[in-house]
């Protein structure tokens, strides 16, 4: 038994709220079957609550080695897309470097870093020939920002990752993306306190990651305000 | 009111249905408007009125070609042998249970459950009487006691819907056998009295899970069917389970649950490969198979959950001819009952339904929509010649 409509399959983390939602919702339009996780599993359901038909839900934690491997299996079928969204910001108010909790550092790097290459390896032997990776990145991996220090090396050792998986895999698109500042709950605990609302929605980046997925763009690191502008103009 | 005090107009106009709010309407250039005299909605069963079910009347459109007015009985007589009429088997369940909401009367109209087990609801609250109307509060995170030492938590709104919420239901046993327990069916305004539950359901139901009537199977009767098997004309099953219907808010038809078994399927292939015609009975017949159906007009044993929305432009696959109800102006069924017909025959079609007086809603009178050109060889059996009249309503 199989969906009548030739429908693409793509794997987006990190779906309950943000930036994984609006890019979910976003690929739905488009036609996608998209298997989602998250790690409340009510809201990760309540958020797809209106696509039951395109929508799989995972709940789960993407650093648990059996959950990876539950997602490939609700994927079910050729794989052409994986979204590394999911991601930990750390201890929040930002800690300076000198009083960063090592074991935080660590259970960090498990999230950002081994469990996105541990749901690549896992996808890998399922990926069509075109299939597209995506890891979700920020501007902090490039840049020294105070109290970014732990999470901007788990992004660096990312986007890192995907440069050497991109010469490892020439035939496959790996395409590292920087959405930017958005109005997003792991971005208010960067902030606590502060007013974000001037920051752009989850939805307002959308079409530039969907931009870059459909297009024919080669592998490597890509900012989305630049492509949002690109396309604009 | 006369007829003369009904307009209808079907002009082009940029107006979209539904109110700018539901972020899940679509936009339809030219909605199919008419006025529906409240004289013409029908209020209770036609098994009190008439005696019968089937004893309503049948409009039936054969294209774009002049309705004919006959009974929901003489179905069979717009059929031919090897046609294969589709049955939505699905039962429907008293769907509606009074709760309290932080101290406020509420009733909960069950609508659908999701792959996860989590419940899409409806909130309404009592108007005069026994009626209700949506709610417009907001829930989230509300615990809602039931009866029977129930509760539900609403979770939050179904993202871009108005009016339904997603909810977690800890109910002590499955929610069919609560439903039936507690549960009323579900009714609008234009239905003054709670009738029985059987009232809701089709001669053929018997899978429990449907929030509201797929109504346009009450006309057809065990006698019904009987004439069908002798007229040589299949009648195959499938199951989708509706939830509470769009009337109110006009916005476009939710999620629902559904199956097309294999027999089904391949009965449906069949009987396309011998240039006969699939007759859904009901727009949820329709979705559910349109569903299962490929671009190449092939229809697979599917099951799963549908959010398929039909309109002219993306037209249909699978169905040749649809037994349907009366719908209100600018229903977005509507929009599926032209990609079925074709916009003319819905432009003839209602403005006579109205002048003849046909009754719309789930107790109404019926409308069978057929394709232009027959595809059997003797062509239709509408124009052959007629068959003795049969004894009126009786018994």
């Amino acid at each position: 038994m199989t969906a009548p409509a030739a429908q693409r399959t793509a794997i987006v983390t990190g779906a309950s709220r943000g930036l994984g939602l609006a890019l979910t919702t976003a690929l739905v339009q488009q036609g996608w079957h998209v298997v989602v996780d998250g790690r409340d599993h009510h809201a990760l359901a309540a958020a797809h609550a209106s696509h039951p038909a395109s929508v799989t839900t995972v709940p789960g934690d993407v650093t648990d080695p059996t959950h990876r491997a539950e997602l490939i299996r609700a994927a079910g079928e050729p794989i052409s897309l994986v979204v590394n969204n999911a991601g930990g910001l750390g201890p929040s108010p930002l800690p300076a470097l000198a009083d960063v909790d090592l074991d935080a550092l660590t259970a960090l790097f498990v999230t950002n870093v081994v469990a996105p290459l541990g749901l690549i390896q896992e996808a890998l032997p399922y990926l069509t020939a075109d299939a597209v990776i995506v890891d979700i990145t920020s501007d902090a991996a490039v840049e020294a920002y105070e109290g970014w220090g732990a999470y901007g090396a788990t992004k660096a050792a990312l986007e890192h990752l995907g440069a050497v998986l991109a010469v490892e895999q020439p035939g496959r698109r790996i395409l590292t993306i920087d959405p930017g500042d958005m109005r997003t709950k792991m971005h208010q605990e960067a902030f606590p306190g502060e007013d974000i609302s001037d920051r752009p929605t989850p939805d307002a980046i959308v079409p530039a990651i969907l931009t870059l997925i459909a297009g024919d763009h080669p592998s490597g690191r890509y900012r989305a305000t630049a492509v949002l502008t690109e396309v604009g103009s | 009111m006369t007829a003369t005090d009904t307009a209808l107009a079907s002009a082009p106009t940029a107006t979209a249905i539904g109110s700018a709010s539901i972020t899940s309407a679509v936009s339809v250039p030219d909605p199919l408007r008419f006025d529906l005299p409240a004289a013409l909605e029908a209020t209770e069963p036609p098994e009190l009125t008439l005696g019968r079910r089937d004893a309503v009347r049948l409009m039936v459109s054969p294209g774009d070609a002049e309705p004919i007015h006959a009974h929901a009985r003489d179905l069979a007589d717009f059929l031919d042998p090897g046609d294969l009429v589709v049955i939505n088997t699905s039962a429907t369940v008293p769907a509606a249970v009074d709760a309290s909401a932080a101290g406020e009367f509420v009733v909960v109209h069950f609508s659908t459950e999701l792959p996860t087990g989590l419940w899409l609801i409806e909130l309404r609250h009592p108007v005069d009487g026994a009626a209700t109307q949506p709610h417009g509060g907001d829930f989230a995170g509300v615990d809602l006691r039931l009866p029977g030492r129930a509760t539900l938590h609403v979770l939050g709104r179904m993202p871009a819907s108005a009016r339904l919420w997603v909810a977690a239901l800890d109910l002590g046993e499955p929610v069919v056998g609560y439903l039936e327990r507690w549960g009323k069916p579900i009714r609008y305004h234009y239905v003054p009295a709670t009738w029985p539950i059987d009232a809701y359901r089709n001669a053929y139901a018997d899978e429990p899970g449907s929030a509201e009537m797929p109504s346009a199977g009450r006309p057809v009767t065990a006698d019904v069917l009987a004439s069908l098997a002798t007229r040589g004309v299949g009648v195959t099953p499938l199951v989708l389970h509706t939830g509470v219907a769009s009337l109110e808010g006009h916005e476009m038809p939710y999620p629902e649950r559904y199956r097309v078994p294999i027999e089904t399927a391949r009965r449906i292939n069949a009987t396309h490969e011998a240039g006969h015609r699939v007759v859904a009975i009901g727009t949820t017949v329709v979705r559910a198979l349109e569903t299962a159906t490929d671009a190449e007009g092939i229809t697979h044993p599917t099951e799963g959950w549908t959010d398929l929305v039909i309109t002219p432009a993306r037209g249909v696959r699978a169905v040749d001819g649809l037994l349907t109800g009366w719908h209100e102006p600018e229903a977005t069924h509507l929009l599926m009952l032209e990609a079925v017909a074709g916009r003319r025959a819905l432009d003839i079609a209602y403005p006579e339904a109205v002048r003849a007086r046909y009754r719309w809603h789930e107790f109404g009178d019926s409308h069978l929509l057929l394709p232009s050109t027959p595809t059997g060889e003797q062509g239709p059996a509408w124009a052959r010649a007629p068959r003795p009249p049969r004894p009126d309503v009786a018994r």
